[in-house]
């Protein structure tokens, strides 16, 4: 295996950034940045929330009124009482989703249907590569976002993952966005604070993964008192929207932890224009009504109060989301009560800059299908075309290589 | 003292195919040179006396989850708990205590390897059982070792093979068998998978008692084509279907040269030519006779485990005896990594994402942990030079930077500092 191969190896496996090493930002250096140089109000901010394993798009946005829904999933679709209708199109949402629909009905939640790529990969790190790098069934050595960055000025604070992992779509090939690990912070103290300070300091010896272990003790201590001010304040709660219940039944909650660091971050002014914020746990190929229900309430509730949080700033409008996973599921159950991996799936796209509450692209028919997979009807890039053009305000083309199109009227003001 | 190159040579060794030297092994291997070092440490003895001090923990089949809200519900969970934490401990105890660690060490790239979580499996006893399958054959033939696995009672568990039947497969394991476990991604065709899968429907499994069954009622027996072959399949022969193609000798030579020695650099030709007959153990040992190269690529990150069992034994903790006892495990899930919990199918991450303000403050937190209850004797009472080449040499450090020497050299410092700063210094956290 070659060097280029391997390096596709590393990413197809979701075990390596495609580009350079992440620059590991401690909190303290972005309320720093924010303090002393914050983004003026009115800048876009775009903020990726990926969901690793597929998430099944059927249960999520219900064709709660087609028997054939109904008759390929015995055991594991959504009854009338497990759905709340959006009166379109005879769709509804998961009833875990309270929050979305409050949204929906808002005009702050669009929904993009039946996306994909062309010739689907079943493979969740294939497709997570390509969804990453935006170049399906071609390997590129760069993540959509770190090519958006390389149009910009070096900048380590223009984009964050949130997490200790750089994920593919923050790498360029000059710029590359930076990583924040989550966890509250014990700093060593007295003695050994300078002594780790020492030990912080690069040698001349070190090899670059050492530098790295040295660099992240000088992180560390270099923590500073304006932290703590921002991060100990609770962030802002409006009352306007009504607090989501419903549909965590005890799942994972980091996406919320994650969001509310983001929001306290956006409310202090951080010079942060795309946001990356992850959560796993879609792949359902067992018992999967429950698991995916209370995965998917989560996304909704997470969201739904990061957005209210938002709305108490003054950025109310400068901050889109939008919310993607690698690949659908499969139409038919299988024996498990779960579903294999599957083609297109939902995107949901929200915020007051949205030209919200109704969809976009058509809803693949469950009675065309190809190879037991619903059709793609709209491509992911066209969805990026419109994050990039009339949120971030680049040229597609000059992100995704010759593209030029994107889903029209999808933002209130491009 | 021996040279610069045969200390960084030694130092690999040991810890890339060991888990780091006990107290004095380090400068025992050095005295011996490079050839016979590395004759010791590729050579697995027919038994570690050290291990019979581990007793083997016992785990009973514990049964069907009783009912939520029960008073029995509540006892199960605690025993279950107990199991969960007896099986993890009972795994470091092994790799900390073991005189030779290679077989340890092995095993522990195969768990990372077929990749099994507790998080769903949930039961200690089907765990257990895969890391013994893991252990018999770590060393031995891959072959072997993928029909074991194949029919592995937590690993068909946690891809959802229990239940694939022909009427209606789930392709769960099928795909993860070609795609992460025996072939690497993009060297089969979708209808493989579909193949593989209705090769394996059948397959059930008894997830407490960790037992597996084979229905031929639900068995999909007809003919069909996996890899450009047609026949009637089975576990059995899809396996040696799988491992005779030419891309699982490179697919895992690969994983092993990256785990193991160079996440940077490609897989050496002949590392991949020793694995021609599927024998683990020449394989491995042609990758050993690269730890003399002076590329720095060669430079790995130790994982959280591997990083704080090379701590124990250069402290002498046995972790299942150590200070409140679950703190080590806690320690490691702060640090993103503990036995029998990776975070999904594909294993644990590498290198640099070790490494980070984050996980910077754990090992402190973690290393100040382990050495209030740590031997320090080795370098009790000495100072200065004498003590900084007792330092490295009890650690397996080739050697230290002027920095770390500056540090660890500061008068004033007590012992337990100067070995805390020590064990988290850049030189011991990555393997040169």
């Amino acid at each position: 295996m070659d060097t280029v191969s391997r390096r596709k190896f590393l990413q197809l496996t979701g075990m390596g950034a495609a580009g350079a090493v992440a620059t590991q930002l401690s909190l303290a250096s972005i309320v720093e940045a924010a303090q002393s140089r914050p983004m003026p109000t009115g800048t876009p901010i775009l903020v990726i929330v990926t969901l690793y394993g597929g998430n099944d798009g059927l249960n999520t946005l219900v064709p709660y009124k087609d028997p054939i829904y109904y008759s390929m999933r015995p055991g594991i679709s959504l009854g009338a009482k497990d759905v709340i209708p959006l009166g379109v199109d005879d769709l509804a949402l998961n009833a875990t989703m309270t929050g979305f629909k409050t949204l929906w009905d808002r005009g702050q939640l669009a929904i993009v249907r039946g996306v994909g790529y062309p010739v689907p990969d079943y493979s969740h790190f294939s497709s997570m590569a390509y969804w990453q790098t935006a170049s399906p069934h071609t390997f590129v050595n760069s993540g959509w976002i770190g090519r958006w960055l390389d149009t910009q000025p070096h900048d380590p604070f223009r984009a964050i993952g949130l997490g200790s992992v750089l994920p593919p779509l923050l790498a360029g090939v000059k710029n590359t966005g930076s990583v924040l690990p989550l966890g509250g912070l014990v700093v060593p103290k007295g003695t050994m604070a300078k002594e780790f300070s020492a030990l912080g300091r690069a040698s001349a010896t070190d090899s670059p993964l050492q530098a790295t272990v040295a660099a992240s003790f000088g992180d560390l201590l270099n923590l500073s008192k304006k932290i703590e001010p921002v991060l100990a304040k609770p962030a802002p709660v409006a009352d306007d929207l009504p607090s989501a219940i419903g549909g965590s039944f005890g799942a994972d909650t980091s996406l919320s932890q994650q969001l509310d660091v983001v929001a306290k971050l956006v409310a202090a002014g951080a010079p942060t224009k795309v946001w990356s914020v992850t959560l796993g746990g879609f792949d359902t190929h067992a018992d999967e009504i429950r698991a995916q229900s209370a995965l998917i309430g989560t996304v909704s509730t997470a969201i739904t109060k990061f957005l209210s949080q938002i709305h108490a700033s003054d950025r109310a409008n400068d901050v889109t989301v939008m919310v993607y996973s690698e690949f659908g599921r499969r139409v038919r159950a299988n024996g498990t009560n779960g579903t294999d991996h599957g083609s297109a799936g939902p995107v949901f796209i929200l915020g007051q800059g949205v030209n919200g509450g109704k969809f976009y692209g058509d809803e693949p028919s469950l009675s065309k299908l190809g190879n037991d997979n619903l059709a793609i009807t709209t491509d992911f890039r066209d969805i990026y075309g419109s994050m990039l053009e009339d949120v971030l305000g680049t040229p597609v083309g000059q992100v995704i290589s010759g593209r030029s199109t994107k889903i029209d009227g999808l933002m209130l003001k491009p | 003292m021996a040279n610069t190159q045969d200390r960084l040579a030694i130092s690999r060794l040991i810890n890339r195919f060991g888990f780091g030297p006990k107290p004095g092994e380090f400068a025992s291997l050095l005295s011996m040179g490079l050839s016979a070092a590395q004759s010791k440490l590729l050579t697995p003895p027919a038994t570690d006396t050290s291990l019979l001090q581990v007793s083997d923990p016992d785990f009973p089949d514990r049964g069907p989850f009783p009912t939520v809200g029960t008073p029995a519900r509540t006892i199960f969970a605690q025993a279950m708990q107990s199991d969960r934490l007896n099986l993890e401990l009972w795994w470091l105890d092994r790799m900390v205590l073991a005189d030779h660690a290679l077989t340890e060490r092995l095993t522990w790239f195969w768990h990372g390897h077929w990749a099994t979580s507790m998080g769903k499996v949930e039961y200690a006893r089907p765990m257990k059982m895969q890391n013994e399958t893991l252990r018999t054959h770590a060393l031995g033939n891959f072959n072997q070792m993928a029909q074991a696995m194949v029919i592995d009672p937590a690993l068909m568990y946690w891809l959802d093979a229990g239940a694939n039947v022909k009427s209606s497969p789930n392709e769960n394991l099928a795909r993860e068998l070609m795609e992460l476990f025996v072939l690497g991604v993009g060297r089969y065709t979708e209808d493989d998978v579909r193949g593989v899968a209705r090769g394996l429907t059948g397959y059930n499994v008894d997830r407490s008692a960790a037992t597996f069954t084979f229905n031929p009622s639900k068995h999909d027996a007809t003919q069909f084509s996996i890899l450009g072959s047609t026949g009637s399949w089975n576990a059995a022969s899809i396996i040696s279907a799988l491992v005779a193609r030419a891309d699982n000798q490179m697919f895992i030579t690969d994983r092993l040269w990256f785990r193991m020695m160079s996440t940077q650099l490609p897989t050496p030709k002949d590392v991949g030519a020793a694995f021609a007959d599927r024998e683990i153990l020449p394989a491995v040992k042609k990758m050993a006779t690269y730890v003399t190269s002076a590329d720095p690529l060669l430079s790995q990150v130790r994982s959280p485990v591997e990083w704080a069992v090379a701590a124990c034994r250069a402290l002498k903790i046995t972790p299942s005896k150590s200070q409140n006892r679950a703190q080590i495990i806690n320690y490691l899930e702060k640090l993103g990594q503990y036995p029998f919990n990776p975070p999904n199918v594909g294993g644990w991450p590498f290198d640099e994402a070790w490494l980070n303000i984050a996980s910077a403050q754990y090992r402190i937190g973690f290393a100040g942990h382990l050495v209030a209850q740590g031997d320090l004797s080795p370098i009790a009472g000495l100072s200065g030079l004498t003590m900084q080449e007792v330092l490295a040499d009890w650690l397996g450090i080739p050697e230290f930077t002027l920095r770390t020497k500056a540090v660890i050299r500061r008068t004033g410092l007590t012992t337990a500092q100067i070995v805390t700063l020590a064990i988290c210094s850049p030189e011991y956290v990555v393997n040169g």
